[in-house]
């Protein structure tokens, strides 16, 4: 080989192999109110965080949350060790979900930022289309009916032709990740009530420099936040974890999902004339948000409204509703025939009846409305993308022909 | 050149040659025997080309192979010029010309009924199976009612589904495609079936599956980041399956809590009553 062979093959091999080499390992991002802490409360939200619940590549069974780690099976090949269905479904995430969900289950991978509605942020435990009563969890079957049927509307996709068991398993993981979320957030919360925050713990030590004789030092702070934190923390740990599994189990009990009492009122005009009527009442006032002619553009959606827990209260800086994630949240444009929580009547229903979580629809069921009310807005809103005429409904059965009663009368 | 740099050139050549020879036999072949009766056609013109492009490839390859062995570099020769043979260049361009004359006129037929729409089906035309909408990145059913036909604007009873489009096996079958966004392909490689899905557009694509079972249903066109993803089932299944497959869809969409549920119910019920009694 010539000297100008040799350069040429070895830069390009130099090319070939530039890139390889280990990736760092994936980690479980903070969320922007534990960085808000002081570091004697960081630190122990952070070890509480990496004891009960370990990082991507190293997940920690914990047995006081309502989790299906997977059981130790020593003669199935694969589950030998406990914990390996929540492994099977962390490697199904970083396939499918990993790239819009983000690692921690934030709604921040990759593609987020192109994509519009947002992907949801899990971390507060809050998932917006459930079978379940107003503020409660969602249910496995609630998350696994999003996964087959995805999101209308949204860039949420389909996983239908994924197996059963692999659709359990990400949603084991998911349940994990919005259970690591929330108990991020409680814990933070708790150690922002003992004044774990940096921004409090300044202002005190500035007042304390005002007032030499009584005022508190710096020592004196750390030494007070230390000690409530040394004494609560154990307890707290518990306590919101128990927490999280009363809510989470509590979401799969039979008496938490919202069932209609009466069958579905048949979408006769006068059905959908009450309907009408209800739309626009004071009741329900659908149409402050879902506007006269239900394309979502209602006189609340005109506002600058103040953004919650602010003080001095601040306005949002863009026009309409918007959601507890704070992003801005069109209400549903009902002529379209595009419904994110699914299309059956039933579907219909529960979003009347329970609201959608997280969002400015609230639940009319139980109180304002009762079910004859919701099943006749159910059929008027079913009838909108039909201008009002024709509600969705299935096609009458045809009657059966001659031959066919023949053999029922027969059998 | 040496004698390496020929040897090199006919090696990948020769390489090429034996890798699609061996590959039928390792599965890395066409996706398993066409499952539609056009596709078998679709099949017999794809594996004549190939012999043609074969053969061809193989003859100006021994030649290149040979002429570079020949003529190759140390042999202290000198070369002669000539300007050309005017026989040779009639001969190359009237073979060639006349092969892919022949190709283009025998696969008129398969073409006209691969694509050509007042040559489908006029009943498969008339009664178009579902609507299927691709959108990034997955693929909306939109089936018309059982006993109903499928029209351009959504009705009150159209069935829905997503990413899994069931047709009758055994009749060819139209399925009206759209895209909600960008260009995608609808392609069911088992079935040979390959068509755009352009925005604005209205495409009938017609196939009839053989057999019933299972088919891919993939998008071909890349249409963004999400491209992969856009992966589908196509079920062929006996008509009577396929009416019971839209009624029982009817009767998911349409459920209201109550009346899908009386067994449910009464089971409660039931239990209820029991627990009174104890």
């Amino acid at each position: 080989m010539s000297v100008r062979t040799r350069y040429i093959f070895s830069l390009c091999t130099a090319l070939l192999l530039a890139g390889c080499g280990p990736s760092p390992d994936p980690s479980f991002v903070l969320s922007s109110k534990t960085d808000e802490l002081f570091r004697d409360a960081r630190t122990p939200v952070v070890k509480a965080l990496e004891e009960n619940f370990g990082s991507p590549n190293n997940l920690v069974v914990w047995a006081k949350l309502p989790l299906d780690y997977g059981k130790a099976e020593p003669e199935v090949a694969g589950h030998e060790e406990a914990g390996w269905k929540i492994k099977h479904g962390r490697n199904l995430y970083m396939v499918h979900c990993l790239h819009c969900h983000g690692v921690s289950g934030d709604g921040n991978g990759t593609t987020a930022k192109f994509l519009e509605p947002r992907p949801r942020d899990y971390r507060n435990g809050v998932f917006k289309f459930t079978s379940t009563l107003s503020g409660l969890k969602p249910s496995r079957n609630d998350l696994k009916v999003i996964l087959q049927n995805g999101i209308p509307g949204s860039t949420m996709p389909s996983f239908v032709l994924l197996k059963d068991d692999e659709l359990d398993a990400i949603i084991e993981y998911v349940r994990f990740l919005s259970m690591r979320g929330e108990y991020e957030i409680k814990l933070v919360n708790e150690m922002s009530a003992m004044g774990g925050v940096t921004k409090d713990i300044e202002r005190r030590i500035a007042d304390g420099r005002k007032d030499k004789e009584n005022g508190e030092t710096r020592e004196s702070i750390l030494q007070e936040l230390n000690e409530a934190i040394e004494g609560d923390l154990p307890d707290l740990q518990d306590s919101i974890a128990s927490d999280l599994a009363e809510d989470w189990n509590n979401a799969e009990s039979p008496d938490s999902q919202v069932l209609p009492e009466l069958e579905r009122v048949a979408p006769t005009a006068e059905s959908l004339a009450r309907g009408k009527d209800l739309y626009y009442s004071k009741k329900a006032k659908c149409v402050d948000c879902h506007g006269l002619s239900g394309r979502g553009d209602g006189a609340l959606t005109e506002d600058y409204w103040d953004v919650p827990n602010t003080t001095p209260a601040q306005k949002y800086h863009v026009r309409g509703l918007h959601d507890v994630w704070g992003n801005p949240q069109q209400p549903r444009d009902l002529t379209r025939g595009l419904y994110r929580g699914g299309r059956r009547p039933l579907d219909l229903y529960r979003r009347v009846f329970a609201g959608i979580k997280g969002t400015q629809m609230p639940a009319f069921g139980g109180t304002v409305l009762n079910d004859t009310e919701i099943w006749d807005i159910v059929n008027y809103v079913m009838s909108l993308p039909f201008d009002g005429k024709v509600s969705a409904a299935p096609a009458p059965e045809e009657a059966p022909s001659q031959e066919e009663k023949v053999a029922v009368t027969g059998r | 050149m040496g004698k390496v740099w020929s040897a090199f050139f006919v090696f990948w050549a020769a390489a090429a040659v034996g890798l699609c020879w061996v590959s039928p036999h390792y599965g890395w072949w066409l996706p398993g025997e066409a499952a539609s009766p056009l596709g078998t056609e679709i099949d017999d013109l794809f594996h004549l080309i190939l012999i043609i492009t074969a053969i061809t490839f193989i003859g100006t390859h021994a030649v290149l192979g040979y002429v570079l062995w020949k003529f190759r570099t140390g042999q202290n020769r000198r070369g002669t010029f000539t300007h050309g043979s005017h026989n040779l260049e009639v001969i190359w361009t009237i073979v060639p010309a006349s092969i892919m004359l022949f190709i283009s006129l025998y696969q008129m037929d398969v073409w006209q009924r691969y694509r050509v729409k007042s040559t489908f089906d006029q009943q498969a035309m008339r009664a178009p199976v579902a609507e299927v909408t691709a959108r990034q990145f997955e693929w909306r059913i939109r089936y018309p009612a059982p006993g109903k036909v499928l029209k351009d604007m959504p009705q009150p009873d159209d069935l829905y589904t997503v990413n899994d489009l069931h047709v009758p096996e055994g009749r060819p079958v139209v399925i009206k495609l759209r895209s909600e966004d960008v260009l995608h392909s609808f392609f069911l490689p088992h079935l040979r079936v390959k068509q755009d899905a352009v925005p604005g557009l209205v495409i009938p694509v017609w196939f009839e599956a053989l057999h019933s079972g299972e088919y891919d249903l993939v998008c071909a066109e890349l249409c963004g980041w999400g491209h992969y993803k856009m992966r589908g089932r196509l079920t062929a299944e006996r008509e009577a399956d396929f009416q019971a497959y839209l009624k029982k869809l009817s009767e998911t969409q349409f459920d209201d809590g109550v009346t899908s549920q009386p067994a449910e119910a009464a089971e409660d019920e039931n239990s209820q009553a029991a627990e009174d009694e104890s």
